[in-house]
Order: structure tokens, then sequence, then C-alpha cells
């Protein structure tokens, strides 16, 4: 009778089946191709394009290390300041429900929203991060942020934290709210300052927040597509491309085929560094 | 009797989604969608914000005539280059579109989007020479609409002020003219560095009296020229030279902001072109201006004053179902008068004759008409990573990265694109 | 103090932004040039007449809501009968089927954009609140799935069992038992869903070519051009998109925080 069940998930996985991994599955078939998109014709190549990616694109290769430089910037960023702020405000009291409330907030808005209220802080001549440093006299910080070729990637990183440090504090609260009081009392009894009752209580017990956290950060940052052209216009820059985008980029160029190779290798790039984080995670429990 | 139906359903729904998938299983190739009818009036897709309001004026004219009313789909410049193709294609937006001179009307013309105009008895009130842009593979697939001037403007009261009689004629000239408006507490060149869209106009002039040939541009996309080379490493040489004279973070600087600071009478140049006047004045800018193109070489070698560039490529959309309107509604367009109306209100020369120019700026820049202008080169790349790859360059160089590794970089995405 | 100090300045960095932008829609470009940081000279309603009038933003939000108001309940209920199955399956059933899920979890959709697009334009979904509908349920369905099975798997078997000995079938069990056990789990997920599927900009720029079918996100990504990035007036269309989100979030703070949340741990 059990078999029934699968009725249940009949519709979902039609729909899934037919929209999520079909295409997924046919993007393979027009990776081997040079298809534009639009012509009705169109030249098999076979691994051609796949190994153009790899190891012949510097567009590609530019792209990469952008969202390599902002995954790393992100997680160790946004981590460190969502386990700080948890820290600060896992204490129940009226003041830090408020505060817990008003950092969770940009959650909320739509990636555009954040987007043009970060152009506006970055734009170099009206904007609002050069302005407050001339108030506060410290005119030699000023700089072209986005305009900046080397370190554009990392002000997006910036904006990209603002947005979900709040979410992050979250899963950081209900991971020290469950370590036991008398864990703490514990180590006070063993004269532990507020330091050492981090490192040995605090950090360890929230591993498996902090495996989450990296865990859902590494994959955010892979889609930082909206946030980016929001910042950056449509196409981005060298210094602010990313794989997402590049695809997109790709598509818009109208090399289809090409473009599709481009998503298999984007999404090996996630297996692989997944796969890392999960060795390297295991390797640190251990 | 309920499940039963309900068992019913979903194998119909199962069936319906396996036939539906197969179908669109057919793999890469083969032609797509049908013809889809925009929803209510005639769609008209361009990307030029800055003229709405004056096309609404035009609209309102042509509906009193025609009865067919007109909406205006605008897309930001660079957007609209690189989706436009995407969405005319679907039919469902641009009965009547435009398109930018060079890579974007060619692939609008191969993909089939575009009919063909040839023959059609507007085209007679076009300057022939001036609307070659829009004709491929022997026909006219388009009329290009402006007649724009990709060429520095200037806020002639502080180049007067820098006690300059008249334009420098060389390179040397030009910065020293530079100089002098920096002693004087102005920035000389305002430009969009952080802008894709705008920040390659300044290349246009940079390049033509640089260039071997007048297709130079077109040839490094084919291979034949490499950025490499010493005519465009003297080009990146010259961005590196006007390095202290753009704003600050000039890298970071967007289009608007760059407006704003000319409009301001911050800047004494604004390095994109003629197409930004209706935008300076909108920020209530009242000083005169004229065009002033940075003459790259000696003056012996200067082979032109300017550069200008036919594009706004009217076309009609052969996906659409509302051609014949849309066909009357750039019909409309080409009329002078009406053409005037248009050229008046947002500051810019048009390709149609007879027009009759009324607008002071338009009237201060019409010399520029008959100089020795070129048509504009960044037109001529048709793939837009090797267009990204050129324009980076220079914003890298005028970043502070050194012409020779700015170009041996670029000349190696273009080895790989090409 | 350092904590105060430490607080004290993340809440100015989350504020400061977010007072501009607020202030900033009442001012004009020239003013907002002129002193960015303060409260507006001349306040003026002229942006928000601009940007509700001009832009037909009331039929851009009526779109945006109509897709919500449907893809989320869809979802929902696909989700949660997905879940149901995975709950009661036997063990090796009930992986193959949670793992086919779980494995969309991992791929993010810029990476099947491609081939999806191409599929919705051959279907003629494309440029249609239906196919945005369609790839907003399709996308979110593992996340739902997997918030919902987590929860459903942690119910008790006897709870499923003494009603199906009362003689009841796994539609009526599911219906009376597993749905509303299951409330808080559901209300979490729907609150993922809402804030997922109201701020997606990569399918409506993808899917969407008609101004008149564009959702909130992408009409306000539009401004851009429109405006030539007037902020005042890209100010106003944030304030004005993010109004209801917010509004949303002052009265049902603990669900938001409690759904989003999972949503990202789970997804």
């Amino acid at each position: 009778m059990k078999f029934k069940l699968w009725f249940f998930a009949a519709p979902a996985l039609v729909l899934y089946g037919g929209f999520f991994l079909l295409p997924a599955v046919q993007g393979l078939r027009y990776a081997t191709t040079d298809w534009d998109g639009y012509s009705p014709t169109f030249t098999e190549v076979g691994l051609a394009n796949l190994t153009d990616v790899v190891s012949d694109d510097d567009l590609f290769r530019n792209a990469l290390t952008n969202n390599l430089k902002f995954l790393l910037a992100v997680v160790i960023g946004q981590t460190a300041l969502a386990l700080l702020l948890a820290v600060l405000l896992a204490a129940r009291s009226r003041a830090s429900t408020f505060l817990r409330a008003l950092f969770f907030l940009p959650t909320v808005l739509s990636s555009v929203s954040v987007a043009f209220i970060w152009k506006f802080v970055y734009d170099p001549n009206f904007g609002l991060a050069n302005n407050l440093l001339d108030l506060v006299g410290l005119d030699s910080w000023k700089s072209a942020y986005l305009g900046d070729e080397s370190t554009a990637i990392l002000w997006v990183a910036v904006a990209q934290v603002w947005f979900h440090a709040g979410q992050m504090m979250v899963v950081y609260i209900a991971g020290i709210n469950q370590i036991p009081e008398e864990l703490y009392d514990a180590a006070k009894t063993d004269g532990a300052g507020r330091w050492q009752q981090f490192r040995h209580v605090t950090w360890p017990m929230v591993a498996p927040a902090t495996t989450l956290v990296i865990a859902y950060t590494t994959l955010q940052s892979f889609k930082a597509f909206d946030l980016i052209l929001g910042l950056a216009g449509n196409p981005p820059r060298a210094g602010l491309d990313v794989l997402a985008t590049r695809i997109y980029s790709t598509f818009a160029n109208s090399q289809l085929g090409y473009a599709a190779a481009e998503s298999i290798v984007f999404m090996a790039a996630i297996a692989l560094v997944t796969w890392l984080q999960n060795r390297a995670g295991k390797a640190v429990h251990r | 009797m309920t499940t039963y139906s309900r068992r019913n359903l979903l194998k119909l729904a199962a069936g319906a989604g396996a036939a539906s998938f197969l179908a669109a299983c057919a793999g890469p190739g083969g032609d797509s969608a049908t013809k889809a009818e925009t929803s209510g009036d005639l769609s008209f897709a361009h990307w030029r914000a800055e003229d709405k309001e004056v096309f609404e004026q035009i609209i309102t004219e042509f509906q009193k005539s025609k009865g067919v009313a007109v909406r205006q789909d605008i897309s930001p410049s660079n957007d609209y280059q690189s989706t436009a193709l995407q969405k005319l294609r679907g039919g469902s937006i641009g009965d009547a579109f435009t398109a930018f001179r060079g890579a974007q009307f060619l692939d609008i013309a191969k993909a089939g989007v575009s009919t063909d105009l040839t023959g059609q008895s507007f085209l007679s009130k076009y300057e022939p020479s001036l609307i070659t842009a829009g004709a491929t593979g022997g026909k006219q697939y388009g009329v290009p609409y402006q007649l724009v001037f990709n060429t520095p403007l200037a806020n002639t009261d502080l180049i007067s002020k820098a006690g300059l009689g008249e334009a420098p004629k060389d390179w040397q000239g030009f910065l020293a003219l530079a100089d002098k408006l920096k002693s004087q507490g102005v920035t000389p060149i305002a430009w969009p560095g952080g802008d894709a869209a705008n920040a390659g106009q300044l290349l246009n002039i940079m390049v033509v009296n640089n260039a071997p040939t007048d297709d130079a541009l077109g040839k490094i996309e084919t291979g034949e020229f490499k950025v490499t080379d010493d005519w465009f490493l003297t080009v990146l040489k010259q961005y590196a030279e006007l390095r202290p004279y753009f704003q600050d973070s000039a890298t970071g600087t967007s289009s608007d902001a760059a407006l704003a600071l000319f409009a301001q009478g911050k800047a004494a140049l604004l390095a994109t072109g003629s197409f930004q006047v209706s935008g300076v004045r909108k920020l209530g800018a009242t000083f005169p201006v004229d065009l002033l193109a940075p003459i790259t070489t000696t003056a012996d070698k200067a082979k032109y004053e300017g550069v200008f560039n036919a594009t706004f490529i009217l076309g009609v959309n052969s996906k659409s179902a509302k051609q014949d309107n849309a066909r009357a509604w750039i019909e409309h367009l080409s009329d002078p008068a009406v053409a005037g109306v248009y050229a008046n209100g947002t500051s810019q020369h048009v390709t149609v004759k007879d027009v009759e120019y009324t607008n002071a700026d338009l009237k201060a820049l019409a010399p520029w008409l008959t100089r020795k202008t070129a048509l504009a080169p960044r037109f001529q790349f048709t793939n837009l990573d090797i267009r990204g790859a050129v324009e980076n360059a220079t914003v890298a160089v005028a970043g502070g990265k050194s012409p020779e590794q700015a170009a041996e970089e670029a000349q190696k995405v273009i080895d790989q694109k090409r | 103090m350092i904590r105060r100090a430490v607080l004290g300045i993340y809440s100015l960095l989350i504020v400061v932004p977010l007072v501009v932008i607020v202030g900033g829609s009442f001012k004009t470009t020239p003013d907002l040039f002129a002193d960015p940081f303060g409260p507006p000279v001349n306040p003026t309603l002229g942006n928000y007449t601009t940007v509700l009038t001009g832009q037909g933003l009331l039929g851009v939000l009526g779109n945006s809501l109509f897709v919500v108001l449907i893809s989320v309940p869809v979802t929902l209920l696909l989700g949660s009968l997905v879940a149901f199955a995975v709950a009661r399956l036997p063990k090796w059933q009930s992986r193959i089927l949670f793992g086919i899920f779980a494995l969309g979890l991992a791929v993010p959709a810029q990476a099947i954009m491609i081939p999806q697009y191409v599929q919705f334009e051959r279907l003629g979904l494309r440029n249609s609140l239906t196919g945005l509908i369609l790839v907003n349920i399709v996308v979110t369905l593992p996340v739902a799935v997997f918030i919902l099975a987590g929860f459903m798997r942690t119910l008790p078997g006897e709870l499923y069992e003494a009603a199906e000995i009362d003689g009841a079938g796994p539609w009526a069990t599911f219906w009376r038992i597993a749905v509303p056990v299951s409330y808080p789990s559901i209300a979490a997920t729907a609150i993922f869903l809402v804030v997922m599927h109201w701020n997606d900009l990569l399918y409506p720029l993808l899917f969407i070519d008609d101004p008149a079918k564009r959702t909130l996100p992408l009409a306000l990504l539009d401004f851009q051009g429109e405006y030539l990035t007037e902020y005042p007036l890209l100010f106003t269309g944030v304030v004005v998109a993010s109004l209801p989100m917010i509004l949303a979030y002052a009265f049902l703070q603990r669900h938001f925080v409690a759904g989003i949340t999972a949503g990202a741990v789970k997804g």
C-alpha cells in the first residue's frame, strides 16, 4: 500500500523533473554545439567548448577568480561578523531583541534595492562613503570603490555581508542558546575569562552552526547575480564579473552553446568547493 | 469515482507534460515560438530615456492623424545592447524598434528579426550617405535616425577663460590646454570611466587619427591588427597621459555623475558626445557648448577633426503582427517636420534631409555637419566580449595599469574570443 | 563598553543608509547632491507621483502580488505532499525520493537558466506570468521539500498509524494529521517562499519582455535606464518596492526570522 504515497509526490516530481532536472541534462546537449540561440542550424563541436572554457578563456578565468575572491571575503567576513553579533546579542533583553530585529532587516529587502542603496554609498563623486570620509577628515581613505579594478569585487562583498549577516546571526544565536549553561559555569570555576569561555565553550559548541553558515554562504556567493547586476550594470566590467554574470553575458552575446558549457563548469566549481569545505570541516572537527 | 477521476487527471497531466517535454527536448537549432502579439498599443522599443517626453509629443500627433497609439518600451542602453535581440525575437515588444549600429544591428538582421525596407518611399527623405549603416547584404533593413557626434562636449566659457583662442590642433596643444584648465582649478575632462557603455565613447576620437586605416578596430577583431601594435599602444599611452586630467576616481564614475560635474561647471570637457547635450540642459546648465576633439597626433598628420555616428537604427519587427502600423510610425518619423520636432526637442541632429534646426545648441554644433569627421570606429566591433576587452584596457590604463600590460591582457582575450 | 561600541557602530551602518534613502526620496536631485545626509530642506512628494503614475508601478505591484499568491500556495501544497511521502515511505524509497529533491539544492538557478530559457521559449511559456509562476515553483520546490520533510520526519510514526487504524487513507491522514501538526513548519516555509518569490530578479529578467508583465525587482532595475540614475527616483522606487515586505516583517517578525532562517539553513 505504501507505493500509493508515490502518487503524492507525482505532481511535484513531474514538474520538477520536467522543468528543472530535464533542462539540467539538456544543458549537456547544448554545450557540445556552437548554437547561437536563434539560427535553425548549428555545428557540433564536441568537447571544444568545454576545453576552451577550462583552459583557454581569460574572461571565464577572471570571473572565476573574482567569484572565489568574493566567496572567500564573504565567507570569512560574514561568518565572523554574524558570530560576533550573535555572541553580543545572545542574552535576552529588550535591547537585544530590538537590535536583532534591526540587524535582520536588510534580509527582507530585494537584492536590487540593496544594490541601489550601495550604488549610492559607493558613488565616488556624490556618494555617501566619500562624503562621510570628507566629513570626518579622512580624505586620504577616499576611493573609487567599484571603479577600482583590483578591489571592486571586495566592495561588493561588503554590500553582500550587510545584506545577509543578520540572517546568519540568527542561526548562530539559535546555536548559542542550545549550549547548556553548566558548561559556562564549569569554565568559570576553572577561572576562564570571557575570551577563554568563547574559545573553549562557545566556539566548539557552535561548530554545527558554523558548518551550516559556511555552506549556505558559499552557495549564496555563487549566486550573487542580482546584486552585481544592480551595482555594476549589465554587462558588468571585468573587475566585477562573476561566473553567473559571465554566463549571462555569453548568452546575451548570442553564444548559447558556449554559455551552456560555462554552466557545466560553473556547477563543477560549486561541487568542488563544497567538497573541499566538507573535507576541511571534517579535518577541523577531528 | 472521485479517486478515479483524480487518477485520470494525474495521467492526463503526466501525458501532457511528457508530450510538451518531448517537444521542448528537440535540442538546439530549429525555429522558435509563433508570432506573439504585443498587448495593446504599438510598441516602440528604444534606449533613449532622455527622449521620452519628445517622443510622447510626436506620438500624440501620430495618434491624431493615424489613430494608432504607440507605447515606448525603454531599456537602459547597456541592457538594450545585450538583451534587445532576445526580446525582439519573442515579438512581445518592439513592433517598431531601434538598434545600435554595428554588432547589434547585424545580429538582429541575421536573426531575421528586421524586415526588409528596401523600396519604401520614406527612404528618399533621408540623406543617402547617412543611412548606409542600416543596410547589409544589399538590403535596407533599417534606417539610422540620429546623427550624433561622439566627440567630447566643451563648456566654451571655461575653455575661453583658459585663454586659448581656438581649439588645439595637436596632442601637445591639447595637453597644454588641459594643464591650463587644471591650474585654474577646473577638472579638465569629466569621463564616465565606470560606465561601460559611455566610457568607450572617448576611444572613438582617440583612435581615428592614430589608426593606420579607417577600419582598424574591425581589423583588431579579425586578427589583422593587434592591440599590442605600436599604433594602439600609442592610444593607450595617451590615455595614461590623460590620467591627471580626469576627475578623481574616474574609473568609478557613472555616466550621470560625469554629466553632473560638467553641467555644474566643475569640468570643462565631457568625454562622451553630443547626445548628452539635452541631459546637460536638463540639469540647468546655461553656458554655451561646443565640441572639442583631442587631436592625438601632430597637426599635419591629423586626418579627422572629430567623430560622428549614424545610429538609433529604426526597424520593423518581422515577428510582429502589427508591421503595417510599425512602418507607418517610421514613415511618420521620417517626415522632415516631425524629425525637426525630434531634433530640436532632444538637441540631436538627424539623418533626415531638409530639417530646420532651431535649437540653439544644434545651431552651435551645426558647423560640425560639414567638418571632417570620421564614422565612429567602436561600432566596428561585432563581438561584445572583444569590444569589452579593448575598452576595458583603456579604463585599466586610466586607472593606473601600464599600457603594455593592459594591451597584452586584452590581446589574449581577443585571441581567445576571435 | 566594547559591546556597546560594536553594536552601536553596526546599528549606524544599518540605519544610516536606510535613513538617507528614505530622506533622499523626498529630495530633488540637486538638493540630494548638495547635502546627502541632511533632512530634506524642501520636502517634495514629486518623486512619488512620478514613480507611481509614470511607471505603471501599481500594475507592477499587482503582477508581483499575483505571482506570489499563486506560486507560494502551490509550492507549499506540492512540497508538503512530497514531504509527507518522504516521511511515510519505507526507508530506501524515502531516501530516493528525498535525494532527488536534495539534488536541486546544490544546483543554483544560474547554472540551468540557459536550457530553461530555451525550453520555456519553445513551450510558449516565456513572457508570461504563468511561466514565471511555474519556474518559481520548480526552483523553490527543493527547499520547501527540505524544510517540510525535515519537520514531518521528526513526527512519531504512531501519530499517523493511529489515524490509519481508524480507517483513514493516506489522503485523509495527510490533511487531518500531517498538515495541521506541521503548521509552524509550513508557516515558516511560506514566509521563506514569499520573500524569495517577491524579490526574485533572475527569472523575470530572463523571461519577461513585456513591460506590462514586469514584477517589482525587474521594474526597479529598469529604473536605472528610465531615469538615468536620478538617485531620488531610484530611492523612491526602493522605498515603494520594500515597503510591503518591511511592513509584513514588522508585524510578523518572529515568523520572518524563523522562515528565512529555515530557508537559509536548509537551502
